[in-house]
């Protein structure tokens, strides 16, 4: 960022070209937020106003009621809790596993690396819908897997379709390919010398994973990790379709409440709540890339 | 409701009139949405539009399935309405399958043509029965039965305890879906609150829906459904509609389940269900059934000819079709289609079925059976 | 880790075979069920095989219309939505403006908004546009949908690119658009590439707001594969899934380079 670092208050040159420059970003960036704007952003103003307005006897007045009301209902904070509770876990395991992925693609060439890294992205071209129905047909009752688990003699085989377990499945499953591009490219900055060198001084497997390598894919780890969670808070199909009934995710329960229960003024409260907090993730998101920015300067 | 016989006069001289008219004019294509099973929008791409095109030369319609998408129907629902508020066209004419109670706000808003024997002359041959608000056009029902496996279970139930005490001796075999995502499970609830209530479908009406009253009467089916939840599949993890539910049946992981008569008897027609699949009524009280109510916005782009396909439905040709083709219940009295017709399907057709009142009853006992009976709270 | 230096790279076989199970097994339960007549417990395969629904998927035209029709939305509203939110990105790395901040925040923050809660105001856009149930609606309210990698991956990936280069161009008396042409794109194109990649596999199985303005003029493949999924008959969904699955691969192999070059974790911000 050259042009950050011009103090304010210096020629009218400058300031002519500040100004070209102002000018210049508005009109780069008018068309894509302009979309956005009569879209998207509008609506939900309006919409998070709606929320703010109360009825009472001959009119409306402004306050929180719809909100209190929300977290009045033992019902609706259980939703909500079991919706955060499963989006961290699935965040974590997935970021684990992408993290393991990574490490091997990052020390690996060949054939196998390659092939590991091709399956790590097919999740992307699959939509929920189907990797939804495939896994009901390859976990769930009486299907492939405890077909094969009963071919070598496994017996018992109790299906996670329908419990917690399977939406959770469905959104490891899903969210390798992202976190494994991001992991592995952040990896592939660590220069092989860092490497060296400690190997040199007879660090271990485990001192050279946290010492070098985490520290310096940290960045990167947060990045995956906001990405997922914004893709899993607020999912739809794959809890609808592989959890139990309840609790149900907000996802889901938003959909019911609008759509079964003819309540789109809770709807919208439940609705602005997830907003608030993927907003919260991808404001820590920004966080860390400006972070990046300062860093860089 | 007006006098029969009246309209049937009406009604014999309707195809010359409408066919005479349009016969001028170029051909006009109604959109059709159509939210339900495959069986449906295979009968209404097959066998209505050749016939109704036959019978309104310059009309055609096209189907567009909306079914798996978000809130399907319901979001082109959404659009009509968005489209009457700007006074744009909304390019639907018809919904197969709507409630229009479903979109809160669009029936005060005059969202929703309401139908009479004025515009759809054939209405006065509905079955009375189906009649509730003009809002909605109710033009085939189908029937809620119990679905099993023959070769695992022994007996057949008789009645809703025949199902529970079978359901305890057999745990995990039995499940039935969760209501607000399908018919067959929705019933199944129904069913186990008229259990609870004496029998007496009667006791619930439009109307009658009051608070605490409502609540006690509820109560009394969540009991039974809370006896039975930990010897259903899984313990109590219901699919998520008729379809999961069916495939459950169709994998052999359970053994007996509510079922919709028309998905049943098409997926054993079709091997996907196994030939040893047996479908059986409770003889106590039927499950109840539903009818499907088609719904036209009043903004449609063609106002006429969505009537004209609404009044060609209520035909008996129409009727006897989807009591041929689909297995469904006629939305029009027995009495006005062929007399050997009930003779052939009076076994798998009743005459009647009992209904449970749509409204603040329908959702009162969703969000019921959400809180109540799939947390599995039991309540003192 | 360990396997490094070893002939035999156990540790990558396992986790091959570990991944090929998990990845692979669903998929292939799918697969299996496009070529199977009749499969039942407790048959670990179908007892019958057979191309028949093969034969009744593309006997209909009603099938391969929608596949055109997506692979024409998704290949144009890709490419809009990359040439209205490539230069955007470049303004938010390069350039200086009121409001760059939060005009930022704000296509990560449009993400969060649980769309279905909006479906009504913007139908209302689009139907005073003229433009529900015609292909340009769909194109614009699908370019949406891949903002999100259009703007985050571009954006970080220009930042990456050491401004001292392109201070070099300057001095050399190149114009802005030479510069740009000749320094910037050529450094930021992998990212770029990545981006248009995900951006169209994120369209191509967008279905909410494809029905909410396409329909009923407009199917899209993802809309038919919907209708089919939720049946009964298990086979001609399993069907549509295959054929969508050889192209999708073949794009995945085609651009599996950019996806794993440097250009993507900048592109995240890493």
């Amino acid at each position: 960022m050259t042009s950050d670092a011009n103090p304010a208050g210096r020629s009218g040159a400058v300031r002519t070209m500040h100004l070209k420059e102002n000018l210049a970003g508005l009109a780069l960036v008018a068309a894509p937020l302009g979309l956005l704007l009569v879209l998207i952003l509008l609506p939900t103003v309006s919409m998070v106003w709606n929320t703010f307005q109360v009825p009472v006897e001959g009119g409306t007045v402004t306050g929180i009621a719809r909100y209190q009301a929300f977290f009045a209902d033992s019902y609706s904070v259980a939703n909500l809790r079991y919706t955060l509770i499963w989006t961290l876990i699935s965040c974590v395991t997935a970021l684990a596993i992408s993290l393991g992925i990574s490490l091997y693609l990052r020390f690996s060439e060949g054939r196998i690396a390659t092939m590991i890294h091709a399956l790590s992205l097919f999740p992307l071209f699959v939509p929920a819908i189907i990797i939804s129905y495939a896994l009901v047909r390859f976990l769930g009752p009486n299907g492939l897997l405890q077909l094969l688990l009963e071919q070598v003699g496994i017996t018992g085989y109790r299906t996670p379709y329908l419990t917690p377990i399977g939406p959770f499945i469905g959104f490891v499953w899903e969210n390798i390919p992202l976190p494994v591009l991001v992991i592995t490219a952040g990896l592939s900055q660590v220069s092989d010398h860092a490497i060296e060198a400690a190997r040199d001084l007879g660090a271990g497997a485990w001192r050279i994973l946290f010492e070098i390598l985490l520290p310096q894919v940290h960045r990167s780890l947060l990045i995956a990790f906001a990405l997922i969670f914004l893709g899993v808070i607020g999912a739809y199909t794959v809890p609808y379709l592989l959890g139990p009934p309840a609790p149900e995710m907000m996802g889901v329960f938003m959909q019911r409440t609008l759509g079964n229960l003819q309540r789109p003024d809770e709807a919208q409260v439940q609705a602005v709540i997830l907003m608030v907090l993927s907003s919260i993730v991808g404001g820590f998101y920004i966080a860390t890339m400006l972070r990046g920015e300062v860093g860089r300067k | 409701m007006l006098n029969r016989r009246n309209f049937i006069i009406s009604t014999a001289a309707m195809p010359l009139v409408l066919g005479t008219r349009a016969y001028a004019q170029d051909t006009r294509t109604l959109q059709v949405f159509i939210d339900g099973d495959t069986n449906i929008s295979n009968w209404w791409n097959d066998i209505i539009k050749p016939a109704f095109e036959a019978a309104n030369p310059g009309y055609t319609f096209n189907v567009t399935i909306t079914r798996g998408v978000g809130d399907g129907n319901g979001t082109i629902a959404q659009r009509a309405l968005a489209a009457m508020q700007s006074g744009t066209d909304p390019q639907v004419d018809y919904f197969e399958e709507y409630n229009p109670e479903d979109l809160e706000g669009s029936i005060e808003a005059g969202l929703w043509t309401a139908v009479s024997t004025d515009n759809v002359p054939n209405l006065s041959m509905i079955n009375p029965a189906a009649i509730d608000i003009p809002v909605r056009l109710p033009y085939r029902g189908s029937q809620v039965l119990i679905a099993y496996d023959s070769a695992k279970v022994e007996t057949a139930p008789r009645t809703f305890a025949d199902i529970v005490a079978w359901a305890k001796a057999n745990p995990g075999r039995f499940t039935y879906g969760r209501p607000d995502k399908g018919g067959s499970g929705s019933n199944f609830v129904i069913r186990a609150i008229h259990e609870g209530n004496g029998r007496d479908p009667s006791l619930f009406t439009r109307e009658n829906f009051a608070q605490p009253q409502a609540d006690e009467m509820l109560q009394k089916g969540w009991d039974i459904l809370l006896d039975l939840h930990p010897y259903t599949f899984g313990e109590g993890t219901y699919p998520a509609g008729n379809t999961p539910a069916l495939q459950l049946l169709a994998q052999g992981a359970v053994d007996m389940i509510p079922a919709w008569s028309d998905q049943a008897i098409q997926a054993i027609n079709q091997g996907v269900l196994p030939e040893t699949t047996k479908l059986v009524q409770l003889q106590d009280l039927a499950l109840c059934g539903g009818f499907a109510y088609s719904s036209i916005p009043s903004n449609a782009t063609d106002l006429d000819g969505a009537l004209k396909l609404a009044n060609f439905m209520l035909t008996p040709e129409m009727q006897t079709s989807c009591v041929r083709e689909i297995g469904g219940f006629p939305g029009i009295d027995w009495s006005y289609l062929p007399a050997e017709l009930k003779d052939e399907y009076i076994d798998v057709i009743p005459v009647s079925i009992p209904t449970f009142p749509s409204g603040d009853w329908q959702t009162a006992k969703n969000d019921g059976w959400y809180r109540v009976v799939a947390t599995n709270i039991v309540r003192d | 880790m360990k396997a490094r230096r070893k002939k035999l790279p156990v540790g990558g076989i396992a986790i091959l075979l570990a991944m090929s199970l998990a990845m692979v097994g669903p998929i292939l339960s799918v697969i299996i069920w496009a070529f199977a007549v009749k499969w039942r417990y407790p048959n670990l395969l179908p007892t019958e095989w057979g191309l028949k629904y093969w034969r009744i998927m593309l006997g209909r035209d009603t099938v391969i219309e929608p596949i055109l029709t997506s692979l024409a939305l998704t290949s144009v509203a890709t490419t809009m939505a990359a040439l209205i939110c490539w230069p955007a990105a470049y303004a938010f790395a390069r350039l200086q403006f009121p409001g760059r901040q939060l005009f930022l925040f704000s296509f990560i923050a449009a993400n969060a908004v649980p769309k279905f809660a909006l479906f009504v105001s913007i139908a209302v856009v689009f139907l005073n546009l003229n433009l529900v149930g015609t292909f340009w609606g769909v194109v614009v309210v699908q370019m949406l949908s891949a903002v999100l990698f259009m703007i985050w991956i571009p954006t970080a990936a220009f930042r990456s690119i050491p401004p001292a280069l392109e201070e070099a161009g300057f001095d050399l008396g190149a114009s802005h658009l030479r510069v740009f042409v000749m320094i910037t794109l050529p450094q930021a194109l992998p990212a770029l590439a990545a981006s248009y990649v995900l951006a169209f596999v994120s369209i191509l199985f967008e279905v909410d707001s494809a029905l909410l303005i396409g329909a009923p003029q407009i199917t899209t493949m993802p809309l038919l594969l919907l209708s089919l999924s939720a049946q009964v008959i298990v086979q001609e969904a399993a069907v549509l899934c295959v054929m969508i699955w050889v192209p999708c691969f073949a794009l995945l192999l085609l651009t599996r380079r950019f996806m794993s070059s440097k250009g993507i974790a900048q592109g995240f911000g890493a």
